[in-house]
């Protein structure tokens, strides 16, 4: 799922997909293979599905793109929307991203934008995202990272991770103002869960917050029990 | 044994109750007001003064209700004045805390203060801790109090007694008294719901203090909300009922109940439904487990039966072709137990998931509390406020003085109440201080309500009047216990 995880990232790296969740995304300029447009030259037409990656990725770019283009022509999906593909590499330039659009037999197609842009930072800091460069391997570590935009540049759904066509359509039908349900994911700060989610068996299981649920039935028992046991050994002594 | 410092505290009760729920009813109408544009109140204004009512109103009859059953006890073991005056103290810091937070700081997540709003603070920062506090100052003193009162019932009774188990066989030895098994029944109730709420704030204090290193799972939270909130409410409503059971055939001149096998049974059903039907208020929580949601539905269903029916059954048995004495006490007590199995029918209706899949968050739900609150749980403690009053000044209620007030109770009452359900049964949504111009007829049934609520004041100015001269009585030097 991630290219890179948490040993080499900064302090304020997280997994979060709520972080910068319903805040203004950065208005910047983007010099796409059809031109400069700013991007809420984008959204303001329809709402935009972003997502950040790097073209020399020997990554999970690669997969992650794919798998968004299979996606976006399986769901064939009707509502308004654009998928716009950024690099977040200032070394990569328009051109590079003209050969990636041609790899996935996107140049054509108008509901896919190509871009880079010289505000990288500014945007990456109004989406939470940051990628951590490692010089060994001559790499980003990043999320794979989609980033649901409505019509007014707010960030309304971000999803990390390659999750299949029913979280995508969840986050193409929240960016059309529709009402999706979401739920915050389990965090390592929240230990009170009801359930634990186990990804090798992909099952559920009853966890800390299940029990403390029921623990005031518990006390309470175990308090009538204790009262009730005295009460039957002060009879006991009287008799 | 019912002494004179016992009366004395019930009085102080009563008065404070009183004068309380008179001023919760002026916020409520003020809100319907402003929802019928009749007047104009600020946002925040109006989610202030909803939380003040909703918490007002929940605190006052739980604690009418415990009140009521301290008193009655006194008939049956030795009770606490003690313990009682300490629940009094405490519930006047815990109630004058949490009306400085809503007043002062603007605190206006709600009554339910369900997560993560009061961590969302949008009003006076020290608001949210205090407010929390205030609570725990309350809940505190009641579970102390509580547990009190089930220690005396469990001093004279053994628990099988007080459960009245005694009475699935024949001939019983000893009977349990109906007010000493539904006060077990709600006892119990009651310190699990509390014990909740002291668990939920807990909760929230460590993520309030944890500076960001401890966060609670909202599911969770979620969860114990409404099983402190749904639990409180109910068991607050079946310690009236436990008043009901006591008094309407004595305030009737009529034999009075007994406890027999199916009454014992359907208590004891209740006791263990009535903790599960909170489930219910999760039906739109997608992430609640399935068997959870089923038995919240299943839980609802069978909460509602033994007891309502089980009551339901012994008071037409008692009014039914019998001479009836009737005053203000059993009129009470039969237009609340009508009211509490309207609003029971209602609530049913929307515990059902395919209907709570329309009825979800819409004027029906306070249509529904409000007419087993205030149509049903207010008016059993009414009725055992007049009698007390009567007892505590040496009188019988005269039988035609109370005609208008029973007039202006039920057309203000149930009009009330019938312009929330219209509202629920045009989907318009609750909690919205004013309506969207889509909901055409909104702003009419608000205003229609906040008139038939200020009729349904009127007889409870009237009744009060009646009662607090009585009550005042037993501060009297010359008053005899």
């Amino acid at each position: 799922m991630l290219s890179g995880i948490a040993w080499s990232a900064p302090e304020d790296y997280n997994f979060s997909e709520e972080s910068k969740l319903y805040t203004k995304i950065a208005d910047i300029k983007l010099n796409t293979t059809r031109g400069e447009v700013m991007l809420s030259d984008l959204y303001v037409k329809s709402p935009v599905i972003l997502t950040l990656i790097f073209t020399r990725c020997v990554g999970i770019c690669s997969p992650f793109l794919n798998s968004l283009s299979e996606d976006m022509d399986n769901l064939n999906a009707k509502e308004n929307y654009k998928v716009l593909v950024i690099s977040f590499d200032p070394l990569d330039e328009v051109s590079d991203m003209e050969r990636m659009a041609k790899r996935y037999e996107r140049e054509d197609d108008p509901q896919w934008v190509f871009a880079v842009t010289d505000n990288i930072a500014e945007l990456n800091e109004s989406i939470g995202f940051y990628p951590v460069w490692d010089s060994t391997r001559q790499q980003y570590d990043h999320d794979a990272l989609l980033v649901g935009i409505n019509e007014n540049g707010y960030i309304v759904r971000k999803l990390t991770g390659i999750r299949g066509p029913d979280a995508l359509m969840g986050v193409i039908r929240e960016i059309n103002n529709e009402f999706v349900l979401s739920y915050p994911l389990p965090r390592e700060n929240m230990i009170f869960s009801c359930f634990t989610y186990d990804p090798a068996t992909g099952k559920k299981k009853p966890s800390l917050g299940l029990l403390i649920l029921v623990l005031p039935g518990i006390l309470t028992l175990l308090m009538i029990a204790l009262l009730s046991l005295k009460k039957q050994q002060q009879s006991v002594g009287n008799g | 044994m019912i002494t004179r410092s016992l009366k004395r505290i019930t009085s102080v009760w009563i008065i404070t109750v009183l004068v309380l729920f008179v001023t919760a009813i002026i916020f409520g109408i003020t809100m319907r007001f402003n929802q019928g544009k009749d007047l104009t109140m600020s946002p925040v204004g109006f989610y202030s003064l909803m939380t003040t009512h909703g918490i007002t109103m929940i605190g006052i009859w739980a604690a009418a209700g415990l009140v009521a059953v301290n008193y009655l006890l006194g008939r049956y073991v030795k009770v606490s004045v003690s313990l009682n005056v300490f629940a009094f103290v405490t519930t006047v810091i815990g109630v004058l805390m949490i009306w400085a937070t809503t007043f002062i700081g603007k605190y206006h997540a709600g009554w339910t203060f369900l997560y993560p709003l009061p961590l969302q603070v949008a009003w006076a920062k020290w608001a949210t801790p205090v407010f929390l506090f205030g609570l725990g100052i309350l809940g505190a003193g009641w579970l102390i109090w509580s547990v009190g009162m089930l220690l005396q019932i469990l001093s004279k009774y053994s628990l099988k007694q007080a459960f009245a188990w005694q009475h699935f066989s024949k001939n019983p030895a000893v009977e349990t008294p109906p007010l000493v098994l539904i006060s077990t029944v709600s006892l119990i109730g009651i310190i699990v719901s509390l014990l909740t709420a002291v668990i939920l704030l807990v909760l929230y204090f460590l993520e309030y203090f944890s500076g960001g290193n401890f966060t609670n799972d909202p599911l969770l939270m979620k969860n114990l909300t409404y099983f402190f909130g749904h639990t409180i409410a109910n068991e607050s409503l079946y310690l009236g009922l436990a008043a009901v059971y006591e008094l309407m055939p004595e305030s009737s001149g009529r034999p009075r109940f007994k406890t027999t096998w199916y009454v014992a049974l359907a208590w004891n059903c209740t006791l263990v439904f009535i903790l599960t039907a909170f489930f219910h208020h999760l039906y739109m929580d997608f992430v609640q487990p399935v068997g959870f949601q089923m038995i919240g539905q299943l839980a609802s269903y069978f909460a509602s039966l033994p007891a309502a029916a089980v009551t339901a059954f012994s008071v037409i048995a008692l009014v039914y072709r019998g001479r009836i004495r009737w005053s203000l006490t059993n009129t009470l007590f039969f237009i609340g137990i009508m009211g509490w199995l309207i609003g029971g029918i209602g609530a049913v209706i929307d515990a059902t998931v395919s209907n709570n899949m329309i009825l979800h968050n819409t004027l029906w739900v306070p249509a529904h509390f409000h007419t087993y609150n205030a149509m049903g749980n207010v008016l059993f403690c009414l009725a055992f406020f007049n009698w007390v009053a009567h007892e505590f000044a040496g009188t019988q209620a005269s039988v035609k003085s109370f005609r208008l007030t029973t007039v202006l109770l039920l057309i203000g009452g149930f009009g009330f109440v019938l312009m929330f359900y219209l509202g629920g049964a045009y989907s318009m949504p609750r909690r919205f201080s004013v309506y969207p111009q889509e909901f055409t007829h909104a702003a009419i049934l608000a205003s229609l309500g906040a008139w038939f609520a200020t009729v349904y004041l009127v007889a409870i100015v009237l009744i009060f009047a009646n009662i607090i001269k009585k009550c005042l009585k037993v501060f009297s030097p010359s008053f005899s216990s």
